[in-house]
């Protein structure tokens, strides 16, 4: 009878594509070059698709081309690099989905993800496999909540935050008004303005705070407003951010606005337009190189890194290409101080022992204590300048 | 709270107001000719900002693009309804409904492929500082979204209480049945009303641009609110929607002076559900008597 | 071949895929299926009560997603944060839904079509805002991690197998359940009440108390999905619980038929292995699962549409057309 053959049919498709499923071919980069033997492999997890697609296909980018320069150069110990990259989709679960294939794939190490949220769902399952993880999002929680498996490449706002507060105090705006962002980000950020303001003597005046997707801030503006602030103070990292800078100009609010490497975007320079001018942020050297000091060593590293990005790519590498470079760099750092079988422990062993690493977010140093390896002395405050970065003086 | 700062939050409130009843109107004309929700509303005030940025970016002036961006808003929705929504007219409004559902998933999806995941931006209609009203500040492209709004409110009126179209479609509202065996071509009224709704929608979407940025994803949240404001205000009236999306505008603004300003999208939620549970027909609606 | 004897074979060829879902993890160790497959399931169950809810009672529900919510972060916070043993933790976390399921359900089943797939709508995003903002207990947008393995009578559920079995285990049992509802008085009622709600009023039925029993349930295995989901996981995050996978979900029920379990079932099983393809089917490349995960929401808003207009009975109808057919067609 026609329904029971197809359904038998069906059944035993099933039954066959179970045990002969297994992972699929992989993505594989850097395979061919003048090194030789089993090579490393090492596990990426990105948001190629959804909404932090514009942070990760840059992320993506600059580790393959990092990874291509490697093994042209012979790899490292004589063995090639291979990363394998997964696309999280911006979403916590395929995150964790895609950490678990590539454990299956025996990886000795995982970047990712390009989220916070993201970042936390792999955690579980790179924790209990015992494998190393290099985050390359910006939430304090990634080592706040401390695991020793967990490392760490953008600066943490805990370190941020008390650098902006510094510098505005130094200009004499002690009473600010600060607005926030309900995403991890923004929260985090915010905790750590509300405790650290007290120390260079900097008093919150107002404070307000606004969700993703909100298309319009003018109502928790006025309340700052309202307050009679000196400046302001904003914690976000996405499109609200150039709306908000909008919103100040359309009611006619004077005060300065100072941001954090959320904003260290083109996207926020495009989308605020004329209100974009002026705005202070702190973020990494990268945006103008000569803050490196030239001719010093991070000046060489991170010149040859944007020459060799622009070319391959045709646009200047941002902060989060810079992200992905260090993440990738640590690891190869650590791959070749390993002396014997680069096992997952070992991998994580070198990674904590990585002293002076020069990358572009700044010079890395790790300890048992400390998974982020950044200070103070790796951020510079800019100032928009005629639709670029400029440092400010 | 000062008088000034009391009055920025009431001038906030009136512009997202006038945004929320260009898309109330858009949910009001859809309902009034087919008895249905049309889900995908909120997209079309996407697809009204995206494709304007779109235009303008192919070098065409503002004006130009902003009227390309509106008018081929208002081709998709006539499109959409003839493809998706016509072969299954005769099926109960549930069915319906469901087709617009999946139209607003595609339209949201198929933004993100033809424009990319980043956030867009169009300058402001006419340049120049806010003005001063009383010690608060309302910006130019203030002014051009509540005249637009106030603009499409007449056509819309005129249209329904002036023309010939405008009374099929009011007849249409109440039975379509009826209104075929009179001869009208209902059809034609349901495929009109796609494409002012759409039309109304990207116009919204344009007009807003320029003060918050516009992207792929922007049309769920203008849809829902637009879809509140349409029910407090009642269903199947455009003065109604005009003054449900005003009020719902202003309960929000005051709600970030007065409650929280992180909360201010729940309160939109309470009222939405308030007004389903307690009030169906809106404050302005007349409670409808069902027949067996 | 007989209807009888068409009975029987369908009943044996179920026990037999019955048999070899849960004989999966012998036959494959591979982890990655395993998880794939736990997923699968989990939405199975979903499912299952929204195709009761929708399919057959005919009640739109635009906020399902919601009360997989609760039973997730609930579970998660009863066992993970107040240390209550596991199975207490997943049923009080699947009441918990049940309860909200029957509270928005009381006033909201009073309307009609589009007013209730609003009131649903308002529901999902409320349930949002409170994810994100009850930090306390839910983590807030960053999510809450850590989250206990499953434990049963002392032992825990720590490897994928386990959990697919586990998960597994409870999706046949809810199937069956279902399926025999469907197959009983209350499908028959439900049946009625879609086609005709007066009449079915008119026929003595407490219709009201139906709907809200069935909306509770339909909550309630929402629920405990969830619940499943976050043991199985480890991990959750407001953005799981979207608006954008109620409307999925929907879709789903929709491409699968109304007035059918099997469809709205396979459509699950197949929806759900889309965008994992590559864990069925060795040789398929990453560029090809890359693109259909990008294509995701495109593939389900067209399906829907499709499904509606040239095969309104969905994959349901197709399974009906075929079992009515006698004797492969040889012989009339």
């Amino acid at each position: 009878m026609r329904l029971t053959r197809s359904l038998v049919a069906l059944a035993v498709l099933a039954a066959l594509a179970l045990p002969t499923g297994c992972a699929g071919a992989s993505d594989t980069d850097g395979t061919d070059g003048a090194a030789g033997g089993e090579p490393y492999l090492i596990g990426a997890v990105v948001s190629l698709t959804g909404t932090y697609a514009g942070l990760g296909v840059p992320e993506k980018q600059a580790i393959e081309l990092e990874v291509a320069r490697v093994n042209e150069g012979g790899g490292i110990n004589g063995r090639p690099v291979e990363v394998l990259f997964e696309d999280d989709a911006t979403d916590a679960a395929k995150a964790q989905a895609a950490t678990v294939r590539l454990i299956e794939e025996g990886v000795i190490a995982v970047i990712g993800a390009t989220g916070t949220g993201q970042t936390m769902a792999m955690r579980t399952d790179l924790e209990r496999a015992g494998i190393p993880q290099i985050s390359m999002a910006g939430g304090s929680v990634v080592t706040a909540e401390f695991s020793e498996w967990v490392f760490q490449t953008p600066w943490p706002n805990r370190v941020v935050v008390p650098f902006v507060l510094d510098r505005m105090a130094e200009a004499g705006y002690t009473e600010i008004g600060i607005i926030s962002d309900t995403g991890g980000y923004g929260v985090d950020g915010r905790d750590i303005i509300l405790a650290s303001a007290a120390t260079p003597g900097v008093t919150i005046v107002a404070d307000e705070a606004f969700n993703p997707g909100d298309t319009d801030m003018t109502g928790q503006l006025t309340g700052i407003r309202g307050a009679n602030p000196d400046a302001i103070l904003m914690w976000a990292a996405g499109k609200e951010a150039a709306i908000i800078a909008k919103n100040m100009r359309q009611l006619n609010m004077e005060q300065p606005l100072f941001g954090g490497p959320g904003i260290a975007r083109a996207e926020f320079i495009e989308g605020a337009g004329d209100a974009g001018e002026g705005v202070k942020l702190a973020a990494g050297k990268i945006l103008v190189p000569d803050s490196y000091g030239e001719g010093t060593e991070p000046y060489t590293v991170a010149s040859s890194f944007i020459e060799r990005y622009t070319e391959a790519y045709g646009t200047a590498p941002d902060i989060f290409a810079g992200h992905a470079y260090d993440a990738f760099g640590l690891l190869a750092d650590a791959l070749g101080r390993i002396e014997g079988e680069a096992t997952p422990e070992a991998v994580r062993d070198a990674l904590e022992a990585t002293t002076g690493w020069v990358g572009v977010g700044g010079t890395f140093s790790y300890a048992p204590d400390d998974h982020n390896g950044l200070s103070a002395d790796d951020i510079v405050l800019y100032v928009i300048d005629d639709g670029t970065w400029r440092l400010d003086q | 709270m000062g008088s000034a700062e009391l009055l920025q939050y009431v001038i906030a409130g009136l512009k997202s107001g006038a945004i929320y009843a260009l898309v109330a109107l858009g949910f009001t004309l859809v309902y009034g000719s087919t008895g249905v929700i049309n889900f995908a509303q909120g997209e079309f005030f996407m697809l009204g900002g995206m494709l304007s940025v779109f235009f303008y970016q192919m070098d065409l002036p503002l004006p130009v693009a902003g009227a390309a961006g509106v008018a081929c808003t208002a081709l998709i929705g006539v499109a959409f309804e003839r493809i998706a929504l016509r072969p299954r007219r005769d099926s109960g409004p549930l069915v319906l409904i469901i087709i617009t559902i999946g139209g607003s998933m595609v339209l949201k999806s198929l933004a993100r492929h033809a424009f990319g995941p980043n956030e867009a931006t169009l300058p402001e209609f006419t340049a120049g500082p806010s003005l001063d009203f009383a010690g608060a500040a309302i910006e130019r492209q203030t002014l051009w979204v509540w005249g637009l709004t106030l603009v499409a409110v007449l056509a819309l009126t005129w249209l329904y209480r002036k023309t010939r179209f405008g009374r099929s479609m009011q007849a249409c509202s109440l039975s379509h049945d009826a209104a075929r065996l009179m001869g009208i071509d209902t059809a034609r009224v349901v495929m009109v009303s796609f494409g002012l709704a759409a039309a109304l929608g990207a116009l919204a979407g344009l007009a807003v641009t320029p003060l918050t940025q516009t992207s792929w994803d922007v049309g769920a949240g203008a849809g829902l609110k637009g879809f509140a404001a349409a029910i407090l205000g009642g269903l199947g009236n455009p003065v109604a929607a005009v003054a449900g999306g005003l009020l719902l505008g202003l309960l929000e603004s005051l709600s970030i002076a007065f409650v929280s300003s992180t909360y201010k999208d729940a309160i939109s939620l309470v009222v939405l559900l308030l007004v389903l549970f307690f009030r169906p027909q809106g404050l302005f609606g007349r409670a409808r008597k069902e027949k067996v | 071949m007989s209807a009888r004897a068409s009975q029987i074979g369908v009943r044996a060829l179920l026990t037999v895929v019955a048999l070899v879902a849960l004989a999966a993890p012998l036959l494959s160790g591979d982890r990655y299926l395993l998880k794939v497959l736990v997923f699968v399931g989990l939405n199975v169950i979903v499912i299952a009560g929204l195709a009761l809810l929708f399919g057959y009672a005919g009640q739109i529900s635009l906020g399902h997603a919601g009360f997989v919510g609760i039973g997730a972060y609930g579970s998660a916070y009863l066992v993970g944060s107040v240390g209550v043993p596991w199975l207490v933790g997943v049923a009080a976390a699947t009441a918990l839904a049940a309860t909200g399921g029957l509270l928005l359900a009381l006033p909201s089943l009073r309307l009609k079509g589009h007013y209730l797939a609003m009131a649903t709508l308002g529901f999902n995003e409320i349930m949002y805002v409170v994810f994100r903002e009850a930090r306390a207990i839910t983590g807030g947008n960053d999510g809450l991690g850590g989250i206990p393995f499953p434990e049963v009578a002392g032992f825990s559920i720590d490897t994928p197998a386990g959990v697919y079995l586990l998960v597994w285990g409870v999706t046949l049992v809810v199937v069956l359940l279902v399926a025999n509802i469907v197959r009983g008085r209350p499908g028959r009622t439900m049946r009625a009440l879609h086609g005709t709600e007066i009449g079915t009023l008119a026929c003595g039925v407490d219709v009201v108390r139906l709907k809200v029993r069935v909306f509770a349930l339909s909550a309630a295995l929402a629920g405990l999905s969830g619940a499943l989901y976050a043991h199985a996981v480890g991990f959750v995050s407001p953005a799981t619980f979207s608006l954008e996978h109620s409307v999925a979900m929907v879709a789903i029920v929709v491409v699968g038929g109304t007035g059918s379990l099997a469809g709205p079932l396979l459509a699950a099983i197949g929806l759900t292995l889309l965008p994992y393809a590559d864990a069925l089917i060795p040789g398929l490349s990453k560029e090809t699962v890359a693109l259909m995960q990008d294509w995701e929401a495109d593939i389900y808003g067209i399906a829907m549409i499709a499904v509606i207009v040239f095969a309104p009975a969905g994959i349901g109808g197709l399974l009906k057309r075929w079992r009515r057919v006698p004797g492969g067609g040889e012989a009339a």
